[in-house]
């Protein structure tokens, strides 16, 4: 360890200072049992998402009369929903939808965060009051409601109305349709959840803003823009980064919240949510219909937990005690 | 403080206003009306009669305004989908039960949960800490759709000791309350721990102690009082979250509250209902938030001046 240390000193004081702030928060997250356990269980649920063709014993639309709520048995491990689908099978495909809100959730929230942020905080001045007022009033507005009201919006006006398949409209809604009511929820969530962020990214923004390396960057005549993508912006990836992937447990519960109530994926296209709204209306007598999804979506959350709970330990400095 | 009260009531003007205007939009511009059925086409005359009626034939900004009149008389018109009851009707009858269900909850996390954190926190390492953390990992990561039904298969299928579902006796609370609560009371721990412990090691904390006070005193007098500066900073975003949670948990329970009704409208497309509940719940939302901000200046005398 000392031997590479002292070579890395010979490298350029500059470019290896960003990555040993990396590897120590790699270092510290990679001594933490409980994180590299969550993470472990994270991988082996999204290997299983991927590969649910190659895992599951069925498809998660076949069906057999006959097997109604069926208990466990050799055939169907986890027994049958009640049109007589493979509860196992439905289970590994719902993963998908499950870790799918949660990541492409994520990705359109920091896409629109990180974007609105940049330009408040960099140009600052009345653009920054108007936009973060904006964000301020939009505060205020619970967030499960605005996504409700939007899911209301366009499982209404795309789904169940007969549109033009050429349209704008049409094509979204034959986007959702394709991805079995998936794609909404990606939109409902990323357009209501990058308010954080964007607050988040400014702050970050103009703090960097003020550094001197900007100040040096702006000297030699670089344009506002290239200042923008190559000296701001990969200086606030890393934190933003961090704080989005915390929320992506959220964005799970929320994708299984309107998936339950309704306004989640179209069936047949299994969810966990849409799973334990199946399964509660006969779970006096079959209580396995809402075992095991209840058990798939309190592993996910807990394992996404853990790692973040030990993302943020090594990498948010203040947090380290 | 004053000054700080009433630039903070103000506040809330523009947030009602786009919320309001909000829902009213996103409703209004959802395509086929409630008369365009395409199964039984209404006759036009009939059908230019309900639109009257409702006032769907008017330019939108006067339906807005009519709207808004409406909902703060509290004659909200009549419901699209059970057309002998006015909207306002529906509403004051569920109302009261989401509200006891919301502040039951919301009062279960705060007292448990928050005592909860102080005690790992001053006893960190310990036993108690170790315990309380597993608790509260726990409940953060099993949301309230899969709490629910453990809970009524434990506690009312196999011991029988609350009602399985539906409302009347104090008996009937208890489980879809602690079901809304666990999520939060978890949270609340979380944060009064963690935060108990970066109060705990502030210069001021050394003083108290210096100054030989008992380690009860300082522990709740100058410890807990600023350890709950971030925990109140949750408790608005957490009252919101447990009364739109009831969306679910009264799903679950099978109680006669709002959010149930709210569910219904929403699969009923029974727009007005849709857009009275939506601005109800987040009017008590906005005024929870003007509650925690304000003690929020009340326990930290540097928000009041900034």
């Amino acid at each position: 360890m000392a031997l590479r240390r002292k070579k890395l000193h010979l490298g350029g004081e500059i470019e290896r200072k960003p990555r040993s702030l990396w590897r120590d928060g790699m270092r510290r997250l990679l001594r933490n049992r409980a994180a590299i356990a969550g993470g472990v269980v994270v991988l082996a649920i999204a290997l299983a998402a991927i590969f649910a063709p190659f895992i599951a014993p069925y498809t998660y639309v076949e069906g057999d009369v006959l097997n109604n709520y069926a208990g466990p048995s050799a055939a169907h491990p986890l027994g049958c929903d009640f049109m007589g689908r493979d509860l196992l099978s439905r289970l590994i495909y719902g993963g998908r939808v499950s870790l799918s809100a949660g990541i492409i959730g994520a990705v359109t929230a920091f896409t629109i965060g990180v974007t609105f942020g940049l330009i408040s905080g960099f140009f600052g001045g009345k653009t920054d009051n108007f936009m973060m007022r904006f964000v301020d009033i939009m505060y205020s507005f619970p967030t499960l409601l605005l996504i409700i009201l939007l899911m209301v919006y366009f499982k209404s006006s795309f789904s169940t109305v007969a549109v033009n398949p050429h349209s704008f409209r049409g094509i979204l809604s034959s986007i959702d349709k394709s991805m079995g009511g998936m794609f909404f929820i990606f939109l409902g969530i990323g357009l209501t959840s990058w308010l954080g962020m964007a607050r988040l990214v400014r702050g970050m923004t103009l703090s960097v803003r003020e550094k001197e390396y900007i100040e040096a960057a702006r000297a030699v005549g670089t344009s506002r823009f290239r200042i923008l993508f190559r000296h701001v912006f990969p200086n606030i990836l890393g934190p933003a980064i961090v704080a989005q992937a915390l929320q992506i447990p959220g964005f799970i519960l929320y994708e299984a919240f309107l998936s339950f109530i309704g306004l989640g994926v179209n069936p047949p296209t299994p969810s966990w949510g849409m799973m334990l709204s199946e399964g509660y209306q006969a779970m006096r007598s079959y209580f396995h219909q809402v075992l095991w999804p209840a058990l798939a979506i309190s592993i996910t959350l807990f394992a996404f937990n853990f790692l973040g709970d030990g993302v943020r330990d090594a990498f948010d400095p203040r947090q380290t005690r | 403080m004053f000054e700080f009260i009433v630039r903070r009531v103000l506040w809330t003007i523009p947030v009602i206003l786009l919320i309001s205007s909000l829902t009213f939009v996103l409703m209004k511009s959802v395509p086929g009306g409630p008369f365009n059925s395409t199964e039984r086409a209404l006759i036009p005359a009939i059908k230019a009669n309900l639109e009257a009626r409702y006032h769907l034939d008017w330019p939108l900004w006067k339906q807005y305004l009519q709207y808004m009149k409406g909902f703060f008389t509290w004659d909200l018109g009549p419901s699209y989908t059970y057309r002998a009851r006015t909207v306002e009707d529906i509403l004051n009858q569920q109302w009261p039960v989401t509200i006891q269900l919301g502040l039951c909850a919301f009062l279960i996390a705060l007292c448990v949960g928050v005592p909860l954190g102080v005690l790992s926190a001053v006893k960190q390492n310990s036993l108690i800490d170790h315990g309380s953390m597993v608790v509260a990992m726990l409940g953060v990561s099993i949301p309230a759709i899969a709490l629910g039904p453990f809970l009524i298969w434990i506690f009312a299928l196999k011991l029988k000791w609350f009602p399985v579902a539906t409302w009347g006796t104090p008996a009937h609370i208890v489980l879809p309350a602690v079901t809304l609560a666990t999520f939060y009371l978890a949270r609340f721990a979380r944060i009064t721990r963690a935060s108990m412990l970066q109060v705990v090691r502030e210069e001021y904390i050394q003083t108290a102690r210096a100054k030989g006070l008992r380690e009860i005193v300082v522990n709740v007098k100058h410890a807990f009082r600023n350890a709950l500066i971030p925990v109140s900073t949750i408790a608005g975003p957490a009252f919101a979250d447990v009364i739109t949670g009831s969306l679910v948990v009264e799903r679950i329970f099978a109680v006669p509250g709002l959010g149930r009704y709210y569910v219904m409208a929403i699969t009923n497309r029974d727009y007005p209902v849709i857009m009275a509940t939506t601005l109800l719940f987040a009017l008590l939302i906005v005024f929870m938030n003007l509650l925690v901000d304000l003690s929020y200046g009340v326990l930290d005398p540097r928000i009041r001046y900034n």
